[in-house]
């Protein structure tokens, strides 16, 4: 029987947005404020070594680092209910451990975000490197989960640049703004036209300003609502009765107006591209009932998208996410087993050591044994003797070095024992007979 | 010796039109940052590769078919250079380089045999009268190139359609289609200029009847009305593809009319 080696006595417990409702989430949820404070406790509960917390909207987990002795994890569950003051009954449902190999697999899937509400969403791995330079800060971060949140960094990176994972917008408001790049391509300097005051469109133009529009006009029939966005977005205002005398000074309207009939015709798409001799103008039409007419979009240069046709854009890349999901999680797969099996190969370090050790010793009492028969020996004879003795233990210990190495390798922990007690006597420490492959 | 060259160079254009799909198509970048090198490579040895075939030539310019088609190659595999260094994008590569490949390939593996003689050939003039006609033929392919582009993206924009989301933005390829014809008309310009003095004093007047040189002033006139009325009247999409579709035919023509030309022909008596 083989038994896996892993990196040692990894525990991570958690709750997510899968296995708890956000009545839970919100009461386990941690403030950046008091991150440090409550990652220092955890670390000092009993039998805890390292430990870091990742606390966002959507997870609580705890990654610790914990003695071999405390196998029951009580250091953990004991925070949890104590330092955060909940029932064990109200979270127990909601848990979810996982130690060793999958505590690994685990981590690198929420720094790649695999395992977010929305996949491949950006924001969990500075999430993650929050809450590892919080443990490092507060001293609680040490060899093992250096090594550990260090791999977990690259794996998000190389699953980021290998897959396109990220690539790809989600939500109605970034929708808008990768077609207007691809209209546009740069956002520097383009302006954006509101007209209408929804939620929905301001989220927009907020989005498209972070990308580098350079200025909003608003247009709206109730002045004050005008005056309020503009002053928001440091815009400047356009009346609503001069609005198809200065709309072709956009080159993206957001309309989202509650007006039954329709805003923009098809004739006022050809007058504005005349306007602007024939510069493109990205409509964007969240208002329901629609506010430009569909017909404008057979004007050459004029591009308009409603609401559906956002929606089914961010549908279909949500799609493509997923199947780059795929992708993503064999990438995953294959870092674990890199990252464990780097370990395992550390793990046979000593167990080298100690063979080494052991033969050395040997063959240096077998030279003073026989130091006597040996006296009459010229230096050039003596330094013969030593090579000899030296290319003898060197060839004995070959094979079970290259052994122990294999072991150690496909992590037979079993063989790795075996090994090391047949050649030095030494026992090494025996594997935990529960944990099975 | 330069044959090897360019055989090295047609096997890095194959590597790099190869290494630039999954660059472009799935923004890999891992392989943009290999068939950017391979591009880079592939250059530097057509290059030492064309340096060497003049010299063994003894003239200093591509005269014969071959050798003109490798040095087009040349000259669009630095346009794609160019490209990606100021539009961000190896979108074009997918078609610049494997042209680049087939304009390098029979040259590199089927060398013409043809003696290749012109007493004037020696002259610095000559050698700038074609590098420039070229640069402009080229320039004219990749503005024709990136309007298709351009007219492409815009029928998916309007569609809505999940398909070809590699292309590049529109802003991005009517720039590259109009920043490629400003560098194309000086380039046709001076080409055209330089090759008529030459004419003049080595030919005489009667250089001006041969249909490849009226066919020559004839583009160069599409050349400027296409410039100037997409300048002017900002002509974008199907009807900029159209308009510069013609010039390109006009450019073929030109081409093809070399073997109908009596004066504007190389070969040894």
């Amino acid at each position: 029987m083989t038994k896996n080696l892993s990196a040692p006595n990894l525990i991570l417990l958690g709750i997510n947005h899968t296995t708890a409702p956000i009545e839970v989430r919100e009461r386990l949820a941690i403030a950046p404020s008091r991150l440090a404070d409550a990652t220092r406790a955890l670390a000092h509960q009993p039998g805890i070594r390292e430990a870091i917390i990742l606390s966002t909207c959507n997870r609580v987990e705890l990654l610790t680092v914990q003695d071999a002795t405390h196998s029951e994890n009580p250091g953990t569950l004991n925070f949890l209910y104590e330092y955060l003051n909940i029932p064990a009954s109200d979270l127990q449902p909601h848990l979810y451990e996982f130690r060793e190999r999958e505590a690994v697999r685990h981590l690198f899937r929420v720094a790649s975000s695999l395992d977010s509400m929305v996949v491949g969403e950006p924001q969990i791995l500075g999430q993650v490197k929050e809450a590892y330079s919080t443990g490092r800060e507060v001293g609680a971060v040490a060899t093992t989960l250096e090594g550990l949140l260090q791999r977990a960094f690259t794996v998000a990176k190389r699953v980021r640049t290998d897959t396109q994972i990220g690539s790809s917008s989600v939500s109605i408001a970034s929708v808008a703004v990768d077609l207007a790049r691809k209209i546009f391509d740069s956002l520097e300097g383009k302006t954006v036209l509101l007209v209408g005051a929804g939620k929905m469109s301001e989220l927009a133009a907020r989005h498209l300003i972070q990308q580098g529009a350079a200025s909003i006009l608003v247009a709206n029939r109730t002045q004050s609502r005008a005056e309020q966005i503009a002053k928001e977005f440091n815009g400047q205002i356009i009346p609503f009765g001069q609005l198809y005398e200065q709309a072709d000074r956009a080159d993206i309207v957001i309309t989202s107006t509650g007006a039954p009939e329709k805003i923009f015709g098809r004739s006022h798409g050809q007058q504005f591209l005349q306007r602007r001799r024939n510069r493109p103008m990205f409509f964007i039409d969240i208002a329901v009932p629609r506010d430009v007419d569909p017909g404008m979009n057979e004007v050459e240069g004029c591009f308009v998208y409603d609401i559906d046709d956002l929606q089914q854009v961010a549908q279909a890349n949500l799609a493509d996410r997923g199947r780059e999901a795929e992708a993503a999680e064999a990438i995953v797969t294959r870092e674990v087993d890199k990252y464990l099996q780097r370990l395992q190969t550390l793990n046979a370090v000593p167990a080298i050591q100690s063979l080494q050790q052991y033969a050395e010793a040997i063959r240096q009492a077998e030279l003073r044994r026989s130091q006597s028969k040996l006296a009459n020996l010229t230096p050039d004879q003596r330094e013969a003797v030593e090579a000899l003795t030296r290319s003898l233990t060197a060839k004995f210990l070959h094979h079970p070095l290259t052994g122990i190495r294999q072991a150690a390798q496909q992590g037979d922990a079993q063989t790795l024992a075996d090994l090391q007690r047949l050649y030095t006597g030494q026992s090494a420490p025996k594997p935990d007979p529960t944990d099975e492959d | 010796m330069s044959l090897l060259w360019l055989r090295v160079a047609v096997l890095l254009y194959a590597f790099a039109s190869l290494a630039v799909l999954p660059a472009a198509l799935y923004d890999r970048p891992r392989w943009r940052h290999i068939a950017i090198p391979a591009t880079t490579a592939a250059i530097f040895f057509h290059f030492v590769s064309l340096i060497e075939m003049l010299n063994a030539a003894h003239h200093r310019l591509p005269v014969d078919t071959h050798e003109t088609q490798s040095f087009l190659g040349l000259v669009l595999a630095l346009a794609f250079l160019f490209i990606c260094a100021r539009y961000k994008t190896v979108s074009l590569g997918i078609f610049i380089l494997p042209i680049c490949f087939l304009l390098g390939l029979i040259p590199a593996f089927r060398p013409g045999e043809e003696p290749t003689y012109f007493p004037h050939l020696h002259t610095g003039w000559i050698f700038l009268h074609v590098a420039l006609l070229l640069a402009a033929y080229a320039a004219l392919f990749l503005s024709l190139l990136a309007s298709l582009l351009y007219l492409v993206q815009e029928r998916r924009l309007k569609q809505k359609s999940p398909a070809f989301k590699w292309l590049p933005p529109l802003e991005t390829t009517d720039q590259i289609a109009l920043k490629t014809l400003l560098f194309g008309l000086p380039c046709m310009t001076a080409g055209l200029l330089i090759g008529s003095v030459l004419a003049e004093q080595m030919i005489g007047s009667s250089y001006f009847l041969d249909p490849k040189v009226l066919l020559s002033f004839a583009m160069w006139l599409a050349y400027v009305g296409m410039i100037f009325i997409r300048r002017h009247s900002g002509l974008r999409g199907r009807r900029a593809v159209y308009l510069s579709s013609f010039v390109f035919l006009v450019v073929l023509a030109v081409w093809a009319a070399n073997q109908l030309s009596v004066v504007h022909r190389f070969t040894a008596p």
